[in-house]
């Protein structure tokens, strides 16, 4: 029998997801993962120079980083399906690097019906024809809660390291969370990561408040969450003393709500009864929630051009009147420079600063 | 010997300063081109400021600089306060109007809106991708016309009836204008559409989902044109307020910051006879290559910055 070659597999570089995409595709699907370089202004260069000038930012992003990943040695490259252009990314992605001279295996999950549990089982068999399919459920689902810690740790950590009064030992247990969670071979290493993690984090003392600046950040899947892209938003936030919150991740997005969003919606039903895009449902549901919470502002993220975003902002400034909860509205190109970002934050900061002090 | 405090302002076409006292009178003041070197228009800023005040009763404590080279400025002067400039601006309006409720602001490159509650700014907007109806749009424009940018408010105000002119897209607007003065439009109602084009697309663009209350301040270079104050007077159906100093609000606003701060380091008039150089280095860290602003005093390295991590930080 011919030896079935171990597929080498690549997904672009996704905010700290990329361990957990190592992980199902290593443990679960038998293969071997090539990790793409961290995104660097290089990957920027790549991308927009092989992209269509007016596609979305994330799309020249994922393409720089999956030609490092080609270079880097990958064979096997994966590409998602999603609800606004994204759905159509994946080809564009497979002819642009066609045209370009790569050789690579596409497996493109828009090709598939993902409402059908059949399907899944076709696409695991692409990966590996010999996959054992009992240990694919164990690890699939330990690489979901792999993310589902990922999202947990990522949001307590931006809640407190802008009060670390250590000098350093938040941002460093974060760290050393991350390289637990890419270097984790197995169920054990996963678990011991995220009790060291959780252990550290409440252990280390904060210097925060009676009550803090709270900013709720929500927008554009991609762009929100990526620090990379947004240009280390969270992080600057936080270091101006700020409590940060964000709802939108994957585990809140994909693997809570997998079959629409139906709940958040009813509280928003006098605003908006229908899914505008992927996110605008939780979005708007979210801004809202925050007004209510009594948060002193909002950070509103897209990518320069996201039709479904632009759509969301007259209802974010609808609750912005009605709630008085002042809205920076930000977008984003493939500018790396973050000059104007750090003036529209400062100003952000210094505005919500003084109000809380008046009102 | 009296404490007085000096704000700088660097914006991309204009650098302005000021000196005021403990009351905020102003000491002596200037409004001078940076013509893209911000290092030596604050140096003959400097120059031309200390003509005008007076170092035997006064002696400068703080400093605060701000506009888009507020850092390098900062750098250069020794800056107590560094500050953004829209927080500059709603300081500064705010202590000279406590009733303002809004401020439109149109400066060489960026506009921006500060609704005001209370004297204390609730909600900001700026431009983002594109600087379509600023400062640089008038001036490209009045080039084109053969006049002064000084000029176009008397213009705009002797038209009766001013041209409509696309005011979406800087692009549109000027192939729209280009095509107007060839169709033979006088140069008066051309000059005042373009007034009126700048006023739409702010109210359209920045101002947008904004609810705009009197009493409104008008201010940055764009509002000592007064055919784009007439243009907002008549879109908004308020009285526009436009401050004498409405052009130096932001170096009056970080000068005020300046002497509320903690910060003080007596001011040095020796800076205009100093020598100052900066230097863009890669990184060479890791693949991003980050640009590192490297800023001299004579041979001495006296800031840097441009670095994300701590890879790329140079000491002085």
């Amino acid at each position: 029998m011919a030896e079935v070659k171990t597929r080498k597999v690549a997904f672009p570089r996704y905010a700290e997801y990329s361990c957990a995409f190592k992980y199902i595709v290593e443990q679960a699907l038998g293969c071997k993962y090539v990790m793409p370089p961290a995104l660097t202004k290089r990957t920027m260069e790549l991308g927009t120079k092989y992209s269509p000038d007016f596609v979305c930012t994330p799309f020249k992003t994922m393409l720089g980083s999956i030609i490092e990943a080609l270079e880097a040695g990958a064979d096997t490259l994966m590409m998602t399906h999603g609800l606004c252009r994204l759905g159509y990314y994946g080809e564009l992605l497979e002819q642009i690097l066609r045209d370009l001279g790569y050789q690579f295996d596409f497996i493109n999950l828009s090709e598939y019906d993902m409402s059908k549990k059949k399907e899944y089982i076709r696409i695991v068999r692409r990966f590996n024809p010999k996959v054992n399919y009992a240990r694919f459920l164990v690890q699939f689902m330990e690489g979901l809660r792999m993310t589902e810690y990922v999202d947990e740790i990522t949001a307590e950590y931006y809640k407190g390291c802008g009060f670390d009064a250590s000098g350093g030992q938040y941002k460093r247990a974060y760290q050393d969370f991350l390289t637990a969670m890419y270097t984790a071979q197995g169920r054990a290493d996963v678990e011991a990561g995220y009790r060291a993690a959780k252990r550290s984090l409440q252990s280390i003392p904060l210097d925060k408040p009676q009550r803090p600046l709270r900013v709720g950040i929500l927008g554009e899947f991609y762009t929100a969450m990526d620090a990379f892209s947004n240009l280390e938003l969270e992080q600057k936030l936080a270091d101006m003393g700020v409590e940060v919150h964000r709802w939108m991740n994957v585990t809140n997005q994909f693997l809570r709500y997998g079959s629409g969003q139906k709940n958040l919606r009813v509280k928003i039903q006098d605003l908006s009864q229908y899914d505008m895009g992927p996110t605008s449902t939780a979005n708007i549901w979210y801004a809202r929630e925050c007004a209510e919470r009594g948060y002193d502002g909002l950070v509103h993220i897209k990518s320069s051009g996201c039709t479904p975003e632009i759509d969301v902002m007259p209802v974010l400034q609808t609750i912005s009147t009605d709630y008085k909860i002042p809205v920076l509205y930000l977008t984003y190109d493939a500018q790396t420079s973050d000059v104007g970002l750090m003036t529209r934050l400062e100003a952000f900061y210094d505005m919500i600063d003084m109000r809380k002090k008046v009102l | 010997m009296e404490h007085a405090y000096l704000g700088v302002d660097v914006g991309s076409i204009s650098t302005k300063g000021v000196i005021i006292d403990k009351k905020n009178h102003i000491l002596a003041s200037r409004y001078i081109w940076t013509q893209g070197d911000p290092i030596g228009a604050v140096k003959e800023l400097v120059r031309l400021l200390e003509e005008q005040f007076d170092k035997e009763k006064y002696k400068i404590v703080a400093t605060g600089t701000t506009g888009s080279a507020r850092k390098l400025v900062g750098a250069v002067l020794g800056a107590t306060m560094v500050k953004n400039e829209i927080t500059a601006h709603a300081v500064g309006t705010t202590t000279f109007y406590p009733d303002v409720r809004t401020i439109l602001e149109i400066g060489g490159q960026d506009s921006k809106i500060i609704l005001v509650e209370n004297g204390v700014a609730v909600d900001y907007a700026m431009n983002t991708l594109c600087a379509a109806g600023t400062g640089a749009f008038l001036s490209s424009q009045a080039k084109r016309l053969g006049i002064e940018v000084e000029e176009i408010g008397e213009y705009a105000l002797r038209s009766t009836h001013p041209t409509p002119i696309a005011a979406r897209c800087t692009v549109f607007a000027e192939s729209d204008l280009v095509h107007k003065i060839q169709m033979g439009h006088p140069r008066e109602d051309i000059i005042a559409g373009v007034c009126n084009a700048v006023a739409a697309n702010y109210l359209n663009n920045v101002g947008k989902g904004k609810k705009i209350v009197s009493p409104v301040v008008f201010q940055g270079g764009v509002s000592k044109n007064k055919g784009v104050v007439a243009a907002f007077e008549r879109t908004l159906n308020c009285p526009v307020i436009v401050d004498p100093n409405g052009h130096l609000m932001g170096a009056l606003g970080v000068a005020i910051l300046a002497r509320r701060g903690s910060g003080r380091r007596e001011f040095d008039f020796a800076v205009e006879d100093m020598d100052f150089r900066t230097r863009e280095a890669g990184c060479g860290g890791c693949s991003n290559n980050c640009e590192i602003i490297c800023v001299y005093r004579g041979n001495e390295l006296i800031d840097s910055w441009g670095n994300r991590c701590e890879r790329g930080a140079r000491v002085r």
